[in-house]
């Protein structure tokens, strides 16, 4: 008998928003017109906004349009937000709102594919612990992976960019799509299902291997 | 793997499981199936890896130099929406209020064709913008997703 499979909670590259910074703190300076405060924290968001573009968008230009104007948003809806609540998924609603409006105004630049804007190496080790010939291998299935991505349909796209690429929770998800939280859960699995799809090739080519 | 699957609850509880979001009750009715069950056992390990490749994943970042100027605070941010407003205001009201002058008043030919031919290319400006909305709304590959 094989052992039962438990969650994972795999290493992950960083998405942005460092985990040790006290964001209520720095919301709460902001709004009382700290300029230092307003300032550190638009610099900890415009990555997260880019990252979250990004992903959604599939184009570097567009990305950076979207996350300034995210910043603009963020600064001039600061007294809505709840402090109590993380900041990453109320700057993710923004700027996942402001992507909608692009593509609903005209068609987006161009999208690259995913594949294309993956930054080398990914969030593997530097302690020698992996072989360059591993390494090369998870960058090619990395780059296969976001190319799948890249042609998923937006609806479907846009849940496996919250989930597995900025590694949101499903209530932080359902709130941010305006859906319940079973129909996230669906809709990812949905999403992965045409992943394995897009990758099926590639699995018979290897012999099983994602 | 072609052994039958007997499961009997929705197929997307196995990706709340890998992901660590079902309930205790689920979790262990999945952990129950997952013991007999060869397919899903295979299933979950294939989402797994998904997960863990999407996660590990990296994007090219911007360097520092490539940002703009950061946000000057809600003040002028708010300025800047009140004056392109205003100014869009401005726009039409002046331009309604030249052709009503011009239509009424003795002006040549010149003159008239002069402020006709401006606003016209206004509305013309106005009305392809429409139709680009127009378009877009028809062709939106957002339309199943809520805003």
């Amino acid at each position: 008998m094989e052992a039962i499979l438990i969650p994972v909670h795999p290493h992950r590259a960083s998405t942005g928003l460092a985990p040790d910074v006290d964001h209520a703190r720095l919301v709460v300076e902001a709004r009382s017109g700290d300029p230092g405060a307003s300032e550190a924290l638009l610099v900890l968001c415009r990555r997260t906004a880019f990252l979250a573009a990004l992903q959604l968008l599939g184009n570097r230009e567009d990305a950076m349009d979207v996350a300034q104007d995210a910043l603009i948003r963020l600064v001039t809806s600061l007294d809505r937000f709840d402090v109590t609540r993380p900041l990453k998924p109320w700057v993710i609603t923004i700027v996942r709102h402001l992507v909608i409006d692009l593509s609903r105004r005209r068609r987006v630049r161009r999208a690259d594919s995913l594949e294309a804007l993956l930054a080398e190496g990914g969030s593997e080790p530097r302690d020698g612990s992996v072989s360059p010939e591993q390494s090369a291998e998870h960058e090619e299935v990395r780059r296969r992976v976001a190319r799948a991505v890249s042609h998923l349909p937006p609806l479907h796209r846009e849940v496996i960019v919250l989930r597995d690429y900025q590694d949101l929770s499903y209530d932080e998800m359902a709130r941010i799509l305006g859906i319940p939280r079973g129909t996230v859960m669906s809709r990812l699995h949905r999403a992965r299902s045409l992943l394995r799809d897009g990758l099926s090739e590639y699995h018979s080519g290897k012999g099983g291997r994602t | 793997m072609n052994t039958p699957c007997h499961r009997t609850f929705e197929e997307a509880l196995l990706s709340g499981f890998v992901d660590g979001e079902l309930t205790q009750a689920d979790e262990q009715r999945v952990r129950l199936h997952l013991e007999d069950c060869p397919r899903c056992r295979g299933l979950v390990r294939e989402l797994q890896e998904l997960r863990e490749v999407a996660m590990a994943s990296k994007f090219s970042e911007p360097n520092p130099t490539e940002w703009g100027e950061l946000p000057r605070g809600r003040a002028s941010t708010l300025f800047r929406s009140l004056g392109w407003v205003l100014l869009a205001v401005w726009t039409a009201a002046t331009a309604a209020y030249a052709v009503w002058q011009v239509a009424a008043g003795p002006e040549g030919l010149a003159v008239k064709v002069l402020v006709f031919g401006g606003v016209a290319g206004l509305v013309l400006l106005l009305v392809s913008v429409l139709l680009d909305r127009l378009r877009a709304a028809r062709t939106d590959r957002y339309k199943g997703v809520q805003r």
